[in-house]
């Protein structure tokens, strides 16, 4: 239609886009030359802009460091259960919320927003009392248990299930003799796809992330998770910082790698579930 | 759709209507008590993990405690030390300019960039999903450290480039206003992309009928984004601003990792969510930790209303 | 086929929840192994213990079986404050940094040493040091010793000579012997290279202070620093301040690269600097040397060693680590870790002395010795820490211009009286 006008847009289109993506990825450039070099050549002055042949080294001081591996599994674990868990929780209480009143229902949904707008740092302590009482101290439940009763899944669940859930799909379960149970697995769910993918994504990131709750919790080095495990390399009056983005960098490359792998379906997931008929 | 078949069936479940007696309201319960079975997972470990952490805070609150030992019951003077406590106020202060600084550059780029990917036709969109995407991937503390080399006050990374151009080297760190500014680069770069990606799920939504509708009447891009696109996305637009005011006024890694417990020259960068940590880990004030969280819950509370109430209002035309 | 996917991963998870559940250690239990061991857990950072000594205690007491957990230095205190504040899951044994004397009002967390018979062990160790984990009644001590950080004068010989300064490290602190002379010499530096004697007026504050015989509190708690010590320290560092004569750089990567690139020419730190300074200064080796600091001698930093009233073992534990703090393995920990012992009667082995290539040859050594034995004993408290930091954060606060000396002096008085008020 408009033949050589739009190609220029398209191409102005890039480059805006272009540099949007720079500015994402250049921090990770810039991680990827902090773990190839050398401490010294990190802190020179003017900084050192490209990657470096320390990587081997460095990499290998880490392995040598900590039992980076086993950090490895155990993050693995505990990411993957709590996404699994949480999808679970949270679905089941977020259609319900969604799709069906009760008596209490507002009362027991503000509820959730209260515990959202309250820092978790202070939670720790009676957190932490509570995991002791009930002897789960050094574990890995201390780990996925407590972030399962997440406000933010509720919602996510809820909203989405709102738009996506047509009511006359419920209608028409029931009038087929399906009980509440069978209106979540086998019409609720499905539809709740792309959301749950998405909640499920983002609460592994968050759960292989997590730092200061599992340091506290876990005392044992061998249940480590991968960032508590690449902490023990902080020194206190030193700081190795070619040994230290090694480390972050091996941290941070399988979750990229999942990412990449899986962002093309919950991505393009999200926006087909949330096209309305 | 049959809109007269919606309501039609619902012998178990009925909408609530106002009991007026007792029996009537535990006869509604029993009712649906698959339903509190359905949510009574969720919320037996909310009870737990959830709630009990607050409650035990708000006791917190009224005593004064190191962490070990007794704790001693002092009323509300940990309160009325908290209105005259400037450094509180201040962490106040920064945590709202840094709110300001961060979320309507943040959402506004978001919406921006997903508008530009919902281009029709337009080439490499996968790629440049997941690029926009990942920078919420990497753990909060590598990214500071990150942050922190490239915005160094003497020998970063930045200032180096401004010296080859010709310029003089930025304290970032070191000045009140720039050092918010490096946090909340540090926000943005990494929820733009996540909030993207959310407005473009909205956006697939909207039918192309009405841009065309709308072209067919001379509307420019600009025109249409704003009375189109905008207006449609309210419903999401007020998520992601909510989920965002509640996280970005909780701030606490970032200017931990970068500046340390005190948030750095002067506090500048000193989150309330900072201040509290360092009362109740490093100065060991467990109670007053808690009147500062409780401080913070009201702020956020009442700050998300205005959020909220803001967002309906401009969107009702 | 998505639903058969959830479920089946669904219940995976249950499983392996269910296994983790059984698996999961039982902590609060006898701790007494099968075979009659009794184990004993151990928490510190990175290279605060040497870790080969650590795996010795096996040889050393056959019955013990010790697992030690390295725990992130900056976050360490958070640990251990969450788990004694809930009564359960603290090691036997654990290690406390210079913050120990925070702990002393709550010294019934841990067990009384003396109870278990240090009192003959006092004298192995500098009275200062063992003074610090001691309880101001002076009847429980919390912690034994394990290292020390004397302070010395950190110098770039090349540079003093530039600017016609003493280069020897007798004769420099011959002739740098008091504060003034040191900025004296700081000014003639400056106008000979242009190059700065100081890296930051904290470090001035820190230091002086360190060097006197009290810090904020006097021994009945009772604020002093708004007079004696304290104001003579801040007011030599407004006087650095005044003179420009300090590259105002606070430790870390700044810090470390304005070392490597010359920029300045000394300061006074604890021997656990060298490591550092070797780390962040290749470039520079061979140039500095040390001396016996300008005002005398201080300490910065050391931990100690103690054992949680909860431990089950607390008499294995307290041979453990009166093992592991004895003389010879503090000397050991020393070759091995840098970890300046607290023990002097090591100080004069042969093999605590070298010639150390970045120090120009010098045997360092010599002077950390001399500067451990003379430091002056100092009442911490409770609360150093929190006005510690309200001072630094001033002494920042006018380094980078903020505020002018006169009003971070009243701001930190009043911050300080505010903050003992509650």
């Amino acid at each position: 239609m408009d033949g050589k006008y739009s190609g220029l847009k398209k191409i102005v289109l890039h480059i805006v886009l272009l540099m949007g993506v720079f500015i994402s990825i250049f921090p990770f450039y810039w991680l990827i030359v902090m773990s190839t070099n050398k401490t010294s050549d990190i802190l020179r002055f003017p900084p050192k802009l490209i990657v470096g042949s320390e990587f081997f080294t460095n990499i290998t001081n880490v392995l040598q460091n900590v039992d980076f591996f086993q950090a490895f599994s155990n993050t693995v674990f505990v990411s993957t259960t709590s996404a699994v868990a949480i999808l679970f929780f949270c679905s089941l209480a977020g259609f319900t919320f969604a799709k069906f009143q009760f008596p209490g229902k507002k009362i027991l949904f503000s509820l959730l927003l209260v515990t959202m707008m309250v820092p978790s740092q202070l939670s720790f302590i009676p957190s932490y009392i509570m995991i002791s009482k009930i002897g789960w101290v050094d574990s890995f439940q201390a780990l996925i248990v407590p972030g399962l009763a997440n406000a933010f899944g509720i919602f996510w669940i809820k909203q989405y299930a709102e738009e996506a859930i047509h009511d006359s799909l419920l209608d028409a379960g029931r009038l087929d003799g399906c009980n509440h149970l069978r209106l979540y697995w086998n019409i609720g769910l499905p539809i709740l796809r792309p959301a749950l993918a998405f909640l499920g994504i983002f609460t592994f990131i968050g759960s292989w992330n997590d730092y200061l709750w599992p340091l506290v919790v876990l005392n044992d080095a061998a249940k480590y998770t991968l960032q508590v495990t690449l902490s023990q390399l902080n020194g206190i009056y030193n700081t190795d910082y070619g040994l230290i983005m090694a480390g972050t960098l091996l941290a941070t490359l399988p979750l990229i790698i999942l990412f990449i792998f899986f962002s093309r379906q919950f991505i393009s997931g999200i926006a087909a579930g949330a096209v309305k008929d | 759709m049959n809109a007269a078949n919606t309501k039609t069936v619902t012998n178990d479940i009925q909408p609530i209507t106002q009991p007026d007696s007792k029996g009537k309201l535990w006869r509604e319960i029993y009712k649906n008590r698959t339903l509190y079975l359905f949510i009574s997972p969720f919320y037996i470990l909310f009870i737990i993990f959830g709630l009990f952490p607050i409650f035990f805070s708000l006791y917190l609150s009224f005593h004064k405690w190191s962490g070990l030992g007794e704790m001693e019951f002092i009323g509300l003077k940990q309160f009325s030390y908290l209105l005259s406590d400037t450094i509180f106020w201040q962490s106040v202060g920064n945590t709202f300019a840094i709110w300001f600084l961060s979320t309507l550059p943040m959402l506004f780029g978001a919406l921006v960039i997903a508008f530009l990917l919902n281009t029709p036709l337009l080439k490499f969109k996968g790629f440049y999903r997941t690029a926009f995407f990942v920078t919420n991937v990497t753990s909060i503390v590598a990214v500071t450290i990150i942050f922190k080399s490239i915005f160094g006050n003497n020998f970063g990374l930045l200032n180096y480039l401004l010296t080859t151009i010709g310029l003089e080297p930025v304290e970032w760190l070191n000045s009140s206003f720039l050092v918010k500014v490096v946090i909340a680069s540090m926000i943005v770069w990494r929820w733009t992309g996540y909030n993207a990606i959310i407005y473009l799920a909205g956006l697939q939504s909207i039918p192309n009928d009405l841009y065309e509708a709308a072209k067919i009447d001379g509307a420019n891009l600009v025109q249409m984004f704003f009375h189109i696109t905008i207006p449609l996305l309210r419903p999401i637009i007020l998520f992601t601003v909510v989920m965002t005011t509640i996280g970005s006024m909780q701030i606490f890694t970032e200017p931990q990792v970068l500046l340390g417990n005190t948030g750095g020259v002067g506090g500048a960068g000193n989150t309330i969510t900072l201040y509290m940590y360092k009362q109740a880990f490093v100065d060991r004030q467990f109670g007053y930790a808690a009147v500062v969280s409780w401080a913070l819950f009201v702020i956020i509370a009442l700050f998300s209303f205005i959020n909220w109430k803001v967002v309906q209002k401009t969107g009702s035309k | 086929m998505f639903r058969k996917v959830f479920s089946l991963l669904l219940m995976v998870s249950l499983v392996f929840s269910l296994a983790a559940c059984s698996g999961s250690s039982k902590t609060s239990s006898d701790g007494k192994d099968s075979d009659g061991k009794v184990t004993l857990t151990l928490w510190y950072w990175n290279r605060s213990l040497d870790d080969a000594l650590l795996a010795k205690v096996k040889e050393q007491f056959p019955n013990v079986n010790l697992k030690a957990q390295k725990i992130d230095g900056a976050d360490y205190k958070t640990k251990l404050q969450t788990t004694l504040a809930s009564g359960s899951g603290a090691p036997d044994i654990v290690a406390l940094n210079d913050w120990v004397t925070e702990f002393l009002p709550n010294s019934d967390q841990f067990v009384n040493l003396l109870d278990m018979g240090a009192d003959e062990l006092k004298n192995q160790y500098l009275e200062w040091k063992w003074n610090y984990a001691l309880t101001p009644d002076k009847k429980t001590l919390i912690a034994l010793p394990i290292d020390t950080g004397p302070t010395a004068l950190f110098y770039r010989e090349d540079l003093f000579k530039q600017a016609g300064l003493p280069t020897d490290p007798a004769e420099v602190s011959a002739q740098l012997s008091t504060w003034e002379d040191y900025i004296k010499a700081g000014e003639k530096l400056k106008a000979a290279t242009g190059v700065k004697m100081f890296d930051s007026i904290n470090r001035v504050f820190t230091q002086y202070l360190s060097q006197s015989d009290s810090a904020f509190f006097d021994e009945k708690d009772k604020f002093i620093g708004d007079s004696g010590n304290v104001k003579k320290a801040w007011d030599l560092a407004m006087e650095v301040h005044d003179k420009d004569l300090s590259a105002n750089l606070v430790d870390g990567t700044e810090w470390n690269a304005a070392m490597n690139n010359g920029k300045i020419a000394s300061f006074i730190g604890a021997v656990w600097t060298k490591k550092i300074l070797k780390d962040a200064a290749p470039d520079t080796a061979g140039k500095w040397r040390i001396a016996r600091a300008p005002g005398g001698d201080g300490n910065n930093g050391g931990s100690f060693l103690g054992i949680t009233k909860s431990s089950k073992h607390a008499k294995e534990a307290y041979k453990v680590i009166s093992w592991l703090m004895n003389p010879e393995n503090q000397l050991q920990a020393y070759k091995t870790m840098d970890l300046f012992p607290s023990t002097p009667s090591v100080y004069d082995d042969p093999s605590m002395s070298s010639e150390e290539e970045f120090f120009g040859n010098q045997n360092t050594t010599e002077i950390f010795t001399k500067s451990a034995e003379n430091v002056k004993p100092r009442y911490f408290g409770p609360k150093f820490s929190t006005v510690n930091t309200f001072f630094g954060d001033q002494l920042t606060n006018v380094a980078n211009k903020k505020l002018d000396p006169d009003k971070a002096w009243k701001d930190v008085q009043k911050q300080v009286k505010k903050e003992l008020s509650r």
